[in-house]
């Protein structure tokens, strides 16, 4: 997720510093259960967003003066508006469980309806463990996490089902030439693909 | 003492000149208290399995005990009182009887037991009570909706406090709010009050809830997954995935 | 059963529209059983209370079993008797009166049309029977011309003490001087008027004779009386009877008939009814296979589904019946104060309220309720036999129909080459049960010959409703569902059947009956007494009667007919005595076996009797047999020379044998109908004056035409004719019912289907004209098959009772053919009205959903 993103909208809706921002951050993301994100990465985004211009610090006054606090500049609101009307781009050609796939397809020895069985099995686990969990939650105390519990049950949801069309074509798959499969280029589309007003991608936290 | 035990089960349609095979020598057992969820491509027997395990069908070869009991040596009286006394039943189409109250739905198999009508119809209040049903005990079913409905549906499989709960497709007819909201149930009818489920179902996000998946396919078990993970805990794959999922 | 019962009455509660239809079948049903079992007794009671009444409150009444008049001598035979304490004889004839004889005003109603004439001796008389005076004196022994009348009879006719009172007797009128009054009378029955038994004996002609004994015993034991009882009759001997007394045989008669056919059409309606429960029962649970299969599952045992099925039945069956008696009860009270002043004129019966007795009560509750609990029985068994996999799974059930139904379809082919073949035996047994098989031949071929029969009226009905293409539609949904169709379409096929048939019958009865009029009554003119086939109740004339007409100037031939009861072989029967010589030139039997002039001649020989066909069938008579003929001295054979009947008597059991048998062994020379010819040149208003002079001094009869009496009488016939077609169409009403519910079943079954009819298009009207094409469908096919059917068994039963002696011979009944068409598809029309607007009303969404 984008910290860099989250930090502008929430400097947008008044002055932070750098603690209050972390605390804001867990209230959004789910605290503990969500992301763990450490203090450490929102110095240095701050830092960054200051660098170029989005936000600016701003005086200190009163009671904490060794504190920084922080605003969103016209430029940041400017780039934030952007963001919020651009769509956020997913990436589902990089998938593991399918190289794995393949492999065992074209491997003497090994069985791919048992590949896809112990993927199952672990993706029903996992189910069961993000359903068991997101139903003890309270409401409405819970909702953002709920929210995001509903997500990763969607999820699993669609791997699963990906998982039986697999299966029931498997046969079909496995008449046709492997070469060819293997061949095919993989990664990201390239970037002029994304259009040029998206944001670009922040590193993995 | 397993609640459901199968051996060898086989079930074999004749249809005319072709006989399709349902059910292939299966052999599995449910233990007290487990919720299984039972899964497979439509045509691959679960239903058929269910069948046989209610007794509400023959097998063709092997055998079904209910709680220690053989189903293939009852006649057809002894059969009915087991599956009225130890087995209670939940359907896709919920299959209340149209011109019958919930209460009186719910208390249908109590009265099939000739119990006295007051009696019977108190228990049934409890459970629906339970089901937050409680301001809907004199609507007939077309005045509920689905989930209401199975809700009703699911304290007349209760009532009469069998140790084992069929049901087939219990979600086949429902959204996906009321559906979540039958599973939860189902899965409170095992921890809460210590019954044995096995559910057939083709919706991942509902076999989900159960606490083991038979797969089948062609007649044939091919997977059983324990769904509680068995080394390390289930929260810590829960924050795993969503942190995957967050990226 | 408690919890069934429930469900039961939820479920019926659920449909109230198909239970009211189910539940009106069996309500038909049991009102006209019920109604006429009350109706019929009801006349029998009022008419036996006639008789009873007069004998009044006695231990032993003793009479013939003919009711016939015996010799005062057997009196002394009963005083013999230990235990006897007393005795009288008494004579009672009763007298009908002409219309209008007291009052002499056509416009008012007659207060009396009939009278007991009570002949008794005044001094016996009073060891059996008390007579409380009001006014004047009782009768003594050596009155004459003197009578006792209670107040009430005073007060109608407008007579008081001393007055004189004119009366029809055998010998000419005669006047009563009314000496005493005896309080108003307060049972029903006939008035009486006491004379002296000389007085009786001799207005009547019967000297020396009595018809009645009352005697008083002297043990107030039941046993004993029993045994004094049975000590009488051995001393009188079999022909005696000790009781109530039964007289004027052939009423009865009548009446059973009645009670006879009207019971046939009750219980067919009945039958009607449960053949619909049986439908209606049929779709149910073929309808509820899911829910059965639920509850089965739940843990219901195929004992308990087995009575939830029928319990619903028992229901509607209860209600059914004990609304029909209700409605039977009103109609019965209903019809005996609209008959009442037609039945005083016709049979001088007064019409007291409907009995209701035990077993018509049991009777009705049982056919009622049993035909109901039959007719779900095999819904019954066929749904406790309905697997809980239904439940799950509720499509499957349809099993192997094709396979049974070619196998019906070869039964039923078979019968009715059977039915066909007993045709041409002409044996009416045969032929009888033949008609049965025919019908059942047709319910069984239905099912295979319904999509071809629908393909052609589909084809017709898409000649007609070209535009809205929806005809074939309506067609396929019969086709899909043969069995079905075939289940209603026979509903309507047997209701639409009794109503060709009966229409046959009628038809073919109306034209053998007028033939057989006009030959009977084929004189210039009749003097008719006021009831005709109750002869028993009519007072005649003597002998001088007609040598008075005679000698009337310009009348050639006079012929009279005299009547005595009789029994042939314990058989109540009607003896009418005849002149061979010239009944044959005023009148004629139409003869089945023998031929009228031998016949004639042959009566010639002493105790020889032509008997009619009715009489020929029940004793199995044919001719050259010998019949044992009980008459007042004993048993007497007579030999059997012809068989034949007049019209009067078609009906009634009735033997012919000369005047001078009817006189010797029965004493009778009383003329009860007369016929006279004129000669040809005669002026015949000169002639008619000239007998209207005679008849006066003899008002019990009417001068009459013979033209002006055919033509009465077919007048009646054709009232009779369209009050049986209004009863048939009544009796074809539960076919409607059937029709109705298959159709508005086979709504709630596609519901679905017309959701998405109405969907992609069809408009409202477009739906509403499918259901009422696919009514006029099953409507025309059953109304084909019932033609079919009816006219089959209209012929059958025709010929079967041609042979069984009835006069008539089969003519095809256009009329009734024309009307049977129209009302099958008038019935179509209605039966769809009410599942096509709940058709064309179903709301779209609703439907696509219906589960």
């Amino acid at each position: 997720m984008s910290v860099r993103n989250a930090l502008l909208g929430l400097l947008a809706q008044r002055p932070f510093y750098g603690y209050e921002l972390l605390a804001a951050l867990d209230g959004i993301a789910g605290g503990h259960d969500g992301w763990a994100i450490n203090p450490g990465q929102i110095y240095a985004t701050l830092e960054r967003l200051e660098k170029s211009g989005l936000i600016a610090e701003q005086p200190a006054n009163g009671s904490a003066p060794e504190k920084t606090t922080y605003t969103a500049t016209v430029a940041g609101r400017q780039e934030l508006a952007e963001w919020l009307s651009a769509p956020v781009q997913t990436n589902l050609q990089r998938d593991e469980f399918y190289i794995k796939l393949m492999l065992a397809l074209s491997l003497e020895g090994t069985d791919p309806y048992r590949v896809i069985q112990i993927q199952r099995a672990s993706l029903y686990q996992e189910l069961h463990a993000v359903t068991t969990h997101r139903d003890s939650l309270d409401l409405p105390s819970g909702l953002a996490q709920k929210l995001l519990f509903d997500k990763a049950v969607m999820h699993l949801e669609a791997d699963l089902r990906w998982l039986e069309m697999i299966e029931t074509r498997l046969d079909d798959v496995k008449r046709q030439p492997v070469q060819q499969v293997e061949m095919r280029p993989r990664g990201r589309p390239p970037k002029s693909a994304r259009g040029a007003k998206s944001p670009p991608q922040t590193d993995k936290p | 003492m397993s609640v459901i035990t199968t051996e060898n089960l086989t079930k074999i349609y004749n249809s005319g000149t072709t006989a399709v095979t349902a059910l292939d020598h299966v052999n599995f057992q449910v233990q007290p208290e487990e919720f299984v969820a039972v899964m497979g491509p439509s045509g691959c027997g679960k239903s058929t399995l269910l069948h046989l395990v209610g007794g509400l069908d023959h097998p063709t070869a092997g055998q079904v005990r209910i709680n220690g009991n053989l189903l293939t040596d009852l006649d057809d009286d002894s059969l009915t009182e087991l599956r009225r006394r130890q087995i209670g039943f939940i359907f896709q189409f919920y299959n209340l009887i149209p011109v019958l109250s919930a209460v009186e739905n719910a208390a249908l198999p109590l009265m099939l037991d000739g119990m006295k009508p007051i009696e019977a119809h108190d228990r049934a209040i409890e459970w629906l009570s339970r089901f937050d049903l409680a301001d809907r005990l004199q609507n007939r079913p077309d005045q509920l909706s689905g989930g209401q409905q199975q809700r009703v549906a699911i304290a007349r499989a209760l009532v009469a406090e069998p140790s084992l709960i069929l049901a087939d497709e219990p979600t086949g007819n429902l959204d996906t709010r009321a559906s979540d909201e039958i599973a939860g149930l189902l899965r409170q009818v095992t921890k809460e009050w210590g019954r044995t489920v096995v559910m057939v179902t083709h919706d991942p996000r509902i076999a989900a809830y159960a606490d083991r998946i038979l797969f089948l396919k062609d007649g044939r078990i091919v997977d059983d997954t324990l769904l509680e993970a068995k080394n390390g805990s289930s929260y810590e794959a829960v924050t795993a995935k969503l942190k995957e999922i967050g990226d | 059963m408690n919890f069934q019962l429930t469900l039961a009455l939820r479920y019926l509660n659920g449909r109230k529209l198909r239970a009211l239809l189910t539940t009106l079948a069996i309500v038909f049903g049991v009102l006209v059983v019920f109604g006429m079992n009350t109706i019929i007794p009801a006349m029998m009671q009022s008419f036996q209370a006639n008789v009873l009444a007069a004998s009044g409150q006695v231990d032993a009444s003793i009479s013939l079993k003919t009711g016939d008049v015996f010799p005062v001598d057997e009196l002394a035979r009963v005083a013999s008797v230990p235990g006897v304490r007393a005795l009288t004889g008494l004579l009672d004839r009763t007298v009908n009166l002409q219309p209008n004889y007291f009052d002499h005003d056509s416009a008012a109603p007659d207060s009396v049309s009939a009278l007991s004439v009570v002949g008794l001796d005044p001094i016996e008389v009073r060891n059996v029977h008390s007579y409380n005076i009001v006014a004047g004196r009782f009768l003594e022994e050596n009155d004459t011309n003197a009578a006792v009348i209670s107040q009430s009879l005073a007060d109608n006719i407008g007579v008081g003490l001393g007055s004189d009172l004119k009366l029809p007797t055998a010998i000419g009128e005669q006047t009563l001087n009314i000496i005493g009054i005896l309080p108003a009378r307060a049972m029903p029955g006939n008035e009486e008027i006491y004379v002296t038994l000389s007085q009786a004996q001799g207005m009547f002609g019967m000297p020396e004779k009595i018809n009645t004994i009352d005697a008083n015993l002297d043990s107030l034991d039941n046993a004993r009386r029993l045994e004094i009882q049975s000590a009488i009759q051995t001393a009188l001997g079999s022909e005696y009877q000790i009781g109530a007394l039964s007289s004027n045989s052939e009423l009865l008669t009548n009446l059973q008939v009645g009670q006879t056919i009207f019971n046939v059409l009750g219980i067919m309606g009945l039958l009607m009814g449960g053949f619909i429960i049986f439908n209606t029962f049929r779709t149910v649970v073929a309808e509820r296979r899911r829910d059965i299969g639920m509850l089965r599952a739940l843990g219901a045992s195929r004992k308990s589904i087995f009575y939830i099925i029928l319990i619903e039945g028992l229901v509607q069956g209860v209600f059914g019946t004990a609304i029909g008696m209700a409605a039977g009860y009103g109609f019965s009270v209903l019809v005996l104060k609209l008959m009442g002043p037609a039945l005083q004129t016709f049979i001088n019966v007064q019409l007291g309220m409907p009995v209701v007795t035990l077993p018509i009560i049991l009777a009705s509750i049982g056919l009622g309720v049993g035909i109901t609990l039959l007719a779900g029985l095999i819904p019954a068994v066929s749904a406790s036999r309905v697997t809980p996999l239904e439940a799950l799974r509720p499509t499957v059930g349809k099993l192997n129909f094709r396979r049974l139904a070619g196998l019906g379809f070869w039964a039923g082919v078979t019968m009715i080459a059977l039915a066909v073949a007993a045709l041409l035996t002409r044996n009416a047994g045969f032929i009888g049960a033949g008609g049965l098989l025919f019908i059942i031949g047709l319910i069984l071929i239905a099912p295979a010959l319904v999509s071809p029969i629908a393909a052609l009226f589909g084809g017709l009905a898409s000649l007609i409703f070209t535009r809205q293409g929806t005809a074939h539609l309506a067609q396929g949904n019969l086709s899909r569902q043969p069995a079905r169709a075939a289940v209603t379409a026979s509903a309507t096929m047997i209701g639409l059947a009794i109503l060709v048939t009966a229409a046959s019958i009628i038809t073919s009865a109306s034209i053998g009956f007028e033939r057989v009029l006009r030959k009977s009554l084929g004189s210039d003119y009749l003097l008719i007494p006021p009831s005709i086939g109750v002869w028993g109740s009519n007072v005649g004339s003597n002998p001088d009667f007609a040598r008075e007409l005679r000698a009337v100037a310009g009348v050639a031939v006079v012929s009279s007919l005299r009547f005595a009861p009789a029994q042939v072989n314990d058989l109540p029967i009607s003896l009418m005595g005849i002149e061979p010589g010239v009944y044959g030139q005023v009148s004629g039997l139409t003869f089945s076996s023998g031929d009228e002039s031998t016949a004639y001649a042959a009566l010639k020989i002493s105790r020889s009797i032509i008997v009619n066909p009715v009489l020929a069938t029940s004793v199995g008579a044919k001719v050259g047999d010998l019949v044992d003929m009980l008459t007042p001295n004993g048993v007497k054979p007579y030999k059997v020379v012809a068989i034949g009947g007049d019209y009067l008597n078609a009906k009634i059991a009735t033997g012919y044998v000369s005047q001078a048998d009817i006189a010797a062994d029965f004493g009778r020379t009383e003329d009860v109908l007369l016929q006279l010819n004129l000669t040809p040149t005669v002026d015949r208003d000169t002639a008619e004056s000239a007998i209207k002079t005679v008849i006066s001094r003899y008002p019990q009869y009417r001068l009459i035409s013979g033209q002006g009496y055919i033509d009465e009488n077919m007048q009646i016939f054709d009232v009779a004719f369209a009050a049986m077609y209004a009863v048939l169409l009544f009796l074809a009403v539960p076919s409607l019912i059937a029709m109705l519910n298959t159709l508005a079943i086979g709504v709630i079954e596609r519901t679905r289907e017309i959701g998405m009819l109405r969907a992609v298009g069809a408009t409202r009207k477009q739906v509403r004209v499918i259901i009422v094409t696919e009514a006029i469908i099953l409507a025309a096919i059953g109304t084909a098959f019932g033609l079919l059917a009816g006219l089959f068994l209209g012929y059958t039963t025709v010929e079967t009772l041609h042979l069984a002696g009835f006069p008539m011979e089969y003519a095809f009944p256009a009329i009734g053919v024309v009307v049977t068409i129209a009302a099958g598809l008038l019935f179509g029309v209605l039966a769809a009205i009410i599942p096509a607007r709940q058709a064309a009303r179903l709301d779209v969404v609703q439907a696509l959903h219906y589960e």
